[in-house]
């Protein structure tokens, strides 16, 4: 049988120190059975895994630091069929901004934007730290907002597959026919030039001497 | 000269989270910013570099600098990036104009807008465009686009095809022979004409090395060389000098627009049968947020909405207007746009470009190529009835570029002109454009059903006597509806050129040694405005020099080593080593006062 691949781009948000790209990267070195190698350029984290039998491709988009001072670019939300908004659950504050976050997708992402939203560090619980946002108030705010929702530990790395494969399976997946039907489409309207994909000097030249 | 050791870049000064994996040979990867430490919530203290505008330019400098191992400061007085290469919704137009009017943006005068209410409280909203301020086409053989290989940022970015390339001439706008075969096939053109083009085409991709030809006329005009040494007649002069060429009047010389078409020709085939890429969602402003996204991704930090008072070269601090602070070791890089006030070292802008962005509710999909959603139009000197000098441009985008909703499409018109006549240039391309394509679209005869009628066999048979009927009562149908128009003149520093010169963007050489009591500009450097070059050619030019002003060097611009698993598993990807440059600027500026600099930088 034909696994079709979908790509998905996610991007991260929540404010800075409440473990954002921790969750990301746990989730990409994790020793996951399907996973591949995690693959890492300049522009976003990649990684595979394998939902009821499709393979999604996880284009990951950290901030870079750039949501520090409200300097995100419109490119960063454009397309994004996904997105995690983390929040420190030993941190009102970033619980507080986190609502920004969520209000900020809606106005800048599309609308039919996959959010999750993600209370994290809760192993600071098992070591002293003391609860400040309740786990109902994050459930409260996801139910009213239409959002997935989960707690989490980057550090243990308790529930964090869970907030990928709960993304994944609540992505729109397509068979591989209806896949190639659907690029077959795509490519007719609006022709994507892929610039990895250029001639090499020497068809250019038997090109020239036609 | 002394070349000062080159810093340990990002990559190789601090391991990647994976180095510490099992895995036995880790790639080599760059550090991503915020990954393993949090960031610091307030701008750094200390950096290297300040750069305070987010254009093209600053952008692409920032980004070599962050990868180089700069600690750089990147910061715009806007809330959004692009600052001259911004792309920007109707409503930041708006407010745009009224700073523009009222002088709180500089180097641009004289902007009028006209905004239909069906944008806004009818069936279009403003976030539905994305306007570009200096709209750009990217050639497929280029320095930059080998920058956005090297540096992975083109996978921030989409791209599409730019092939049609149209010549105004006698009311019709005639598409370009691009090609040999398509110059074999055309039965318009005489065998001699043909003969003489393929000996020109021929020569061109090689014409350096071929001096006895071109050398006695290096300083005459190109229409002159073309003529007496070709034998080609005006149609074919006018298409290789403007519309492949894409030069600016007739005096252009003779090695500058020789240069310029076979940027044209060797950008044919290399990604398919077209010269040209354009980027989706915007031109320039969305190259300008993927080299900002990158250089934040190689440690940059990055404020908007800051705006720089002054900068003080003897206790070497940057002030902002937020109280904030800054000491910078090495160099401060303004764009003019954003001199701070008292500011007295901006570089005079003396030239002039004139742009009139329009959109028409009009598909207008007979300009393009099949699949496509861009084409250029050139209006050569003499071709339009204000007897224009200069070239008249207009790059038309439509619905599929994603800058306009469908139904739509948008015209970026401009010009060199200078003065007055600029606008009546405009004028007159425009009108010439919408004579067009009024007539393209009354000649749809097939959309009146009382004219057609279809046989048993689907045939179409038109109905003569209605068709009599039709014409006699046939009346203008109504002008096009615009539902946008902004005109404004831009002030550059940079003269229209026939090749990118670093030359001319060393003109604050001199001023940098001046030290003015009260300014608050001493000893920084600006980086000039957008010329009217429509290819981005002079971006990584400017980049460069500043690159080597602040470094010292430009051998390790962009030198960069990300290694990807889909990369090399694919099999014959080009390698970006591969890609020639397209405008040769190998020679190095010539550094008066390179000492200088050299002390100046602590490394």
């Amino acid at each position: 049988m034909n696994t079709s691949v979908t790509s998905i781009k996610l991007v991260l948000l929540g404010e800075a120190a409440v473990g954002k790209s921790s969750i990301v990267l746990r989730f990409v070195s994790n020793d996951f059975a399907e996973n591949k190698e995690p693959t890492i350029g300049a522009a976003f984290l990649t990684q595979r895994v394998t939902i009821n039998e499709h393979t999604v491709k996880f284009e990951i988009w950290d901030t870079a630091g750039q949501e520090r001072f409200a300097s995100l670019a419109p490119m960063y939300y454009r397309n994004a069929q996904a997105a995690l908004v983390v929040y420190d659950v030993t941190k009102p504050q970033s619980f507080i901004k986190a609502r920004h976050w969520v209000k900020e997708l809606h106005e800048q992402a599309s609308k039919d934007i996959i959010i999750a939203l993600v209370g994290n560090k809760i192993d600071m619980l098992q070591e002293g730290g003391e609860r400040k946002v309740a786990r109902e108030e994050g459930e409260k705010l996801a139910e009213e907002k239409g959002l997935l929702f989960f707690e989490t530990s980057a550090k243990t790395g308790e529930n964090v597959n869970d907030v990928f494969l709960g993304i994944g399976e609540k992505i729109p997946l397509k068979t591989a026919e209806e896949q190639n039907s659907a690029s077959n489409e795509r490519e007719s309207n609006n022709q994507r030039v892929d610039l990895n994909a250029a001639n090499d000097g020497t068809s250019a030249n038997s090109a020239c001497s036609c | 000269m002394l070349s000062p050791e080159r810093r340990p870049s990002m990559a190789e000064r601090r391991p990647s989270f994976f180095s510490f994996t099992q895995n036995p040979s880790p790639l080599v990867v760059p550090h991503l910013a915020g990954i393993e430490d949090p960031l610091p919530a307030t701008t750094p203290d200390k950096v290297d570099v300040l750069i305070a505008g987010t254009g093209m330019v600053e952008s692409v400098l920032a980004a070599a600098l962050a990868w180089q191992g700069s600690n750089v400061l990147h910061i715009d007085k806007n809330d959004y990036y692009g600052d001259t290469s911004a792309t920007l919704t109707v409503d930041q137009i708006k407010r745009w104009v009224n700073e523009v009017n009222e002088g709180s943006v500089s180097c641009y005068k004289n902007a009028k807008l006209y905004v239909s209410t069906l944008i806004g409280s009818g069936k279009y909203s403003s976030r539905d465009f994305g306007i570009d301020l200096s709209p750009k086409i990217l050639f497929a053989k280029s320095d930059l686009l080998s920058i956005l290989i090297k540096s992975r940022v083109h996978q921030y970015l989409e791209f599409q095809s730019l092939s049609n390339f149209h010549t105004y001439e006698n009311d019709c706008f005639e598409k370009l022979t691009n090609t040999k075969q398509e110059i074999f096939t055309d039965q318009n053109l005489p065998l001699m004409t043909k003969r003489n083009l393929m000996k020109f085409i021929k020569f061109v991709l090689n014409w350096e090395a071929q001096t006895e030809i071109w050398q006695p006329y290096a300083e005459r005009t190109m229409s002159d060389f073309l003529g007496e040494k070709f034998k080609l007649e005006k149609p074919q002069v006018f298409e290789l000098i403007f519309s492949i060429g894409l030069c600016y009047d007739l005096n252009v010389k003779v090695p500058e627009a020789l240069q310029r078409i076979r940027r044209y020709l060797t950008s044919f085939d290399v990604y398919g049968p077209f010269p040209a890429l354009c980027s989706k969602y915007g031109g320039p402003g969305e190259l300008s947020q993927g080299f900002c996204r990158s250089a934040a991704v190689g440690g940059a930090t990055y404020k908007l909405n800051e705006k720089l008072v002054s900068f003080n070269p003897t206790t070497k601090v940057a002030t902002f207007q937020d109280g904030s602070k800054v000491e910078v070791s090495e160099k401060v890089i303004i764009s003019p746009t954003q001199a701070p006030k008292d500011s007295k070292h901006v570089p005079q802008q003396q030239y002039q470009v004139h742009r009139l962005t329009c959109i028409v509710e009009n598909p207008c999909t007979e300009w393009f190529n099949e699949g496509e959603s861009a084409a250029m139009v050139v209006f050569p000197p003499g071709s339009l009835k204000s007897g224009n000098k200069e070239v008249v441009q207009a790059f038309i985008l439509g619905a599929g570029s994603e800058i306009c909703p469908e139904g739509t499409i948008v015209w970026y018109l401009s010009t060199t002109e200078q003065g007055p006549r600029a606008e009546m240039d405009i004028d007159a391309a425009l009108e010439a454009m919408e004579m067009a394509l009024l007539r393209e679209s009354s000649s749809g005869l097939e959309n009146d059903e009382e004219i057609v009628q279809l046989t048993g066999n689907g045939h179409t048979i038109v109905n003569s006597v209605k068709l009599g009927q039709s014409f006699k009562e046939y009346v203008p149908r109504e002008r096009l509806q615009f539902l946008f128009k902004l005109y404004y003149t831009q002030y550059t520093s940079t003269p229209p050129f026939g090749v990118v010169n670093s030359s001319f963007f060393d003109v604050n050489q001199d001023l940098e040694k001046k030290y003015i009591p009260g300014a608050s500009d001493n000893g920084v450097i600006y980086t000039t405005m957008p010329s009217a070059e429509i290819s981005y050619d002079e971006v990584v030019t400017a980049a460069k020099v500043l690159y080597e002003k602040i470094v010292g060097s430009d051998d390790d611009f962009f030198d960069l080593d990300f290694e990807d698993e889909d990369e090399i598993q694919a099999s014959g990807v080009a390698n970006a080593e591969q890609f020639e440059n397209a405008i040769d600027d190998d020679d190095d500026v010539n550094m008066e006062g390179s000492g200088e600099f050299v002390g100046e930088m602590e490394i």
